[in-house]
This record gives structure tokens, sequence and C-alpha cells, in this order.
């Protein structure tokens, strides 16, 4: 039986493991990937909240980008386990508040307290989905990389790149300590109260011993805060036009309210 | 190629672990490390590195280790760790082994090249594409190997390379580091390996120099290395598994 710090640091591996396949959205540029997630998150969140038809149409991307990068969305729901009830939870109150009646279905009052939460929830799952696929399908390097492009300080971005190794890092220290702490107090749930502190001091230690060691490798072999190791740095053809597309889609569905629009060609 | 003049060091100020050694190594000489655990073997590469900070004066290649040189001193040295899992910090083999290369100014082709032909060399073909968290003690090491030889150094500095080697990589291993025309500093309590890979010994005791010379002769005085807590090489000491 896995410990649950073990099973969080083969999720974080697992990620690292998803992010280095290579489907045709792996293979787009990072820069376009996280223009255009920034911009789907951006335009997503500041839909009005009464909008519920215009949001819908937002939900087009993740699915294609699901389709295309062969990335299951069981994974992705099931690596957002722990955050979606608090996404889903923060709107849970508006219909309390918010009873006004907005427009009638099948005789029935729907009141726009309840429009705006599931508004509130659909924005909160989009913005996480696209997240998740942005990391999903770009190594962290790459994404490094991508934000030195748009001018991030390096100090930032290495400071990233750091964060993101160190958290692996603490947590396979962890599982470890975990182990070893349990292969010699048998039967015992968690760890003890008294061992807190050490535990805690120690873990702290360790895995920053171990960060250190990981960034002195990497300055022996000659890092600099530069990411020239990373594949695909030119800005093909198929990822300029990527990146126009969905912008321009997204721009349009937060302006004309394309279901509407295709509602009334259709009738 | 190295040189330590009489360089002191230590942690904890009450504590000192080098005391006043020196000693150099010319190019293209193989010098064994040896010593009991905490004797400061790892310590001597560190500081050879410019990953310690000591008094006295250590050069590489002529150049003093000093923070304005350590670009063109790392870039001459080749660092294989103690503990490989420090060592790979990339998801898979073939991103750590390219990292270097490509830092390095090479373009991909050629760095692809270097990678295929370290691996090839090495008979690991088979790991270029593992993910560096699923391998098994062994195999970490000799990809960790295998990512310093694609750096290409002048000098190798290597801390217990024959750990957790199975008979077959470790052969492989004394086969190719004899094979290099490197500098090389081996530190390890692998004796047998140190015998057939190097032809000059530095014996570390107490935080100095206990012993300096051939490693045929200094390996073979039992009376010698018993005084410092080590023992024959299994191939000289008459146990019948060593010959
Ligand atoms: N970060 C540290 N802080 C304080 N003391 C340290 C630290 N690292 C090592 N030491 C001490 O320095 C001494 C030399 O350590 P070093 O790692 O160089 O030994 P070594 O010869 O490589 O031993 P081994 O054969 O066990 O690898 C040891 O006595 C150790 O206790
Ligand atoms: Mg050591």
């Amino acid at each position: 039986m896995m410990n649950q710090a073990s099973e969080a640091w083969s999720e974080f591996k697992a990620m690292d493991e998803l992010a280095g396949q290579a489907s045709v959205i792996h293979r787009l540029h990072p820069l376009v990937k996280l223009l255009v997630t920034i911009v789907y998150i951006a335009a997503a969140v500041s839909f009005p909240k009464y909008n519920l038809s215009g949001l819908l149409v937002m939900v087009l991307y993740p699915v294609f980008v699901f389709q295309a990068s062969l990335i299951p969305i069981r994974t992705c729901f099931r690596k957002m386990r722990v955050v979606l009830p608090l996404v889903c939870a923060v709107g849970l109150f508006n219909p309390f508040f918010d009873r006004a009646p907005l427009f009638m279905l099948g005789g029935l009052a729907v009141s726009g307290g309840v429009v705006s939460m599931l508004s509130l929830m659909m924005k909160g799952i989009f913005s996480l989905m696209a997240s998740f696929l942005l990391i999903a399908t770009t190594p962290i390097e790459s994404l490094c990389q991508a934000l030195r492009q748009m001018h991030v300080p390096k100090i930032l971005v290495t400071l990233l790149l750091l964060t993101y190794r160190y958290i692996s890092v603490l947590l396979e220290e962890l599982s470890v300590m975990l182990d070893a702490y349990h292969l010699r107090a048998p039967g015992q749930k968690g760890i003890h109260v008294s061992a807190w502190g050490a535990f805690l001091g120690q873990l702290l230690l360790r895995s920053m011993d171990r960060a250190s060691a990981l960034y002195e490798s990497m300055q022996l072999r000659g890092w600099s805060g530069a990411f020239y190791y990373v594949r695909g740095g030119r800005l093909t053809v198929t990822s300029l036009l990527y990146g126009v597309f969905w912008i321009a889609l997204f721009l349009l569905a937060r302006l004309v309210n394309l279901s509407q629009l295709l509602g009334t060609l259709l009738v | 190629m190295l040189e330590f003049e009489h360089v002191f060091f230590s942690y904890e100020k009450e504590q000192p672990i080098l005391t006043d050694v020196s000693f150099k190594i010319a190019p293209g000489e193989q010098l064994g490390l040896i010593g009991a655990n905490g004797t400061g073997k790892s310590t001597i590469l560190k500081i050879l590195l410019g990953l310690l900070p000591c008094t006295g004066g250590v050069r590489v290649g002529g150049l003093p280790v000093e923070k304005a040189c350590l670009p063109q001193i790392r870039r001459k040295l080749g660092y294989v760790l103690q503990d490989s899992d420090n060592q790979m910090f990339m998801p898979t083999v073939y991103e750590d082994m390219i990292f270097a290369p490509l830092n390095y100014g090479l373009s991909r082709t050629e760095a692809d090249a270097r990678v295929d032909e370290t691996l090839q060399q090495l008979a690991l073909t088979h790991l270029k594409r593992r993910h560096n968290h699923k391998m098994s003690g062994g195999e970490k090491r000799m990809a960790a190997i295998a990512t310093i030889l694609a750096l290409r150094p002048e000098a190798l500095l290597m801390d217990e390379p024959s750990i957790a080697l199975d008979p077959c990589n470790r052969r492989r291993l004394i086969h190719i580091l004899r094979a290099l025309p490197l500098t090389k500093i081996i530190a390890s309590h692998d004796l047998d390996l140190i015998l057939e890979t190097c032809d000059r010994v530095l014996l570390l005791s107490g935080g100095r120099i206990a012993a300096d010379g051939p490693a045929s002769e200094l390996l073979r005085d039992r009376a010698l290395l018993e005084a410092h807590r080590l023992e024959l090489p299994l191939c000289l000491s008459g146990c019948p598994e060593g010959r």
C-alpha cells in the first residue's frame, strides 16, 4: 500500500509524463499555448453572470484539446478532485440571495441566482480545465521558456522552475520518510504528535539539501538560467494559425452571443 | 591539471575536515582517493568544483577556483555524485543527457549524436526514453554516469562510481574508465576498481594525506591499509573469489 505522499508524488511525476507525450497539441509552440490559455481564461471569467448561453460556447476549446491531445478527460477530473468542490462551492449561495426570476423554463421560473451560480461554476471548471490542459501538454521547461519569451524576468522564471522541482523533491522525501517512520512504528496512524517537530524539521532540511544538490547539479552542467535545451523553440505556421484561430474565437464568443446567433440562423 | 596547495577546510569551526592538504595531478593522470568513511573524499571533490569555499590554493587547469572562473572550470570537469538521485533533474534520461551539451552551445543534431554515441558506448540504449523516477538504483547510476560522459569533460571526478552496480555493469564501467584518456579522480571504497583504473592513490586520514604513491604498491601494503580502517583489495587478499 502506498502512503499518501508517495501517491501525490507519483501523480506529480505523472504530469511530467503526460507533458512529455507527442500529440499535435504537445508539439505546438509553448508561447502560443500559454497565450491561448491566458486569453481563454480571461474571456471565460469576464462573461456577464447571467450570460449562460454565451459561456456555453467556451466548452468547445477544452473539448477540442482533450480530443487532440489524447488526454482522457477522466485524468483531468481525477487530478482536480481536490479543488473541484471548492470551485463549485463558490456560487452555492447565489440562489438564496438573488431570487428574482430571470426566465421561464417549461413553466418553471428560473431565478437569477441559479443562473449566476451555474455560470460561476462553469467559469471555475473551464479555467481549471484550461490550466490543466496547458500543464499536461507542455513540459515545465517549455513553459518557462515561453515566459522568458514574454520577457518575464529571469529571476521569476528560475524561481518558478525551482519551486516546481522543489515540490517534487519535497513529496518524494516526505514519502520516503513516512515509509521509514511506519516501518519502525507499526500500527500507528499518522505521525505521533511527539515526533511532529523532529519530522517536519528533518523533512525541511532533507528536501532543501536535495533541492540545492539538484540546483548545483544543474549549474555544474552549464545552466545559467537560459532554456537552450527546450525542444521546439521556433514558432511554426501551424502554431501561429492555432493561436490566432482560438484567440479570435474567444474574443468573438465574448463579444457576440454565438449560441444565440447560431439559434437564430437555424430557426 | 588539478592542484591543491595547503588547503584547509571545515564545515563547522571546531571540526577541521582537511588540514593542510597539498597534491598535484598531471594531465591524464588517474588518481584513486581512498580513506575510511567521513575522511573528506567527497569534500575534496566538491572543493575542486567550487561548491565549497576553503582556504588555500586550488587550481584547475591553471585557473584558480574562484567565482569569476567557475563557468570555465566547470566546463572542464565532469562530476558523478555519490547519490544519483541528486544528479538527474529532467524527466527522462535522454533529456538529462542532452541538457549539458545544449547548454554548451551544441546544435540539437550534434547533441543527439553525442547522446546516442555515449549510450552505445555504455550499452545503455534501452534506457534512453526511460523516466528517471521509474528506474532502479543501478540503472539510475549508469544513466548518471552517461549524462556526465555526454558532457565530454577534460577531467572526470567520480564519487563512488561503482556503488549499486551489478558485476556486469561494474566490469563495463571499469573497461570504459580504462579506455578513457582523461584525467580522473575516483573516490571509492571499491579498492579493486581503484587498482584496475588508477595509477596513483591518495590515502586520506585524519584530515591529512596519510600516503601518496603508485596504486600497485600502496594497495598491496596490508599494514598501511589496515592502520587506516581499510583492507587489501579482494583480488590481492588471496580470497578465492578474488583470485
Ligand atoms: N554539510 C555538512 N555539514 C557538516 N559536516 C559535514 C557536512 N558534510 C559532511 N560533513 C562532515 O565532513 C566529513 C567528511 O565528509 P565527506 O562526505 O567528505 O566524507 P567521505 O570521505 O566522502 O565519506 P564517505 O566514504 O562516507 O563517502 C564527515 O565527517 C562529515 O561528518
Ligand atoms: Mg563520500
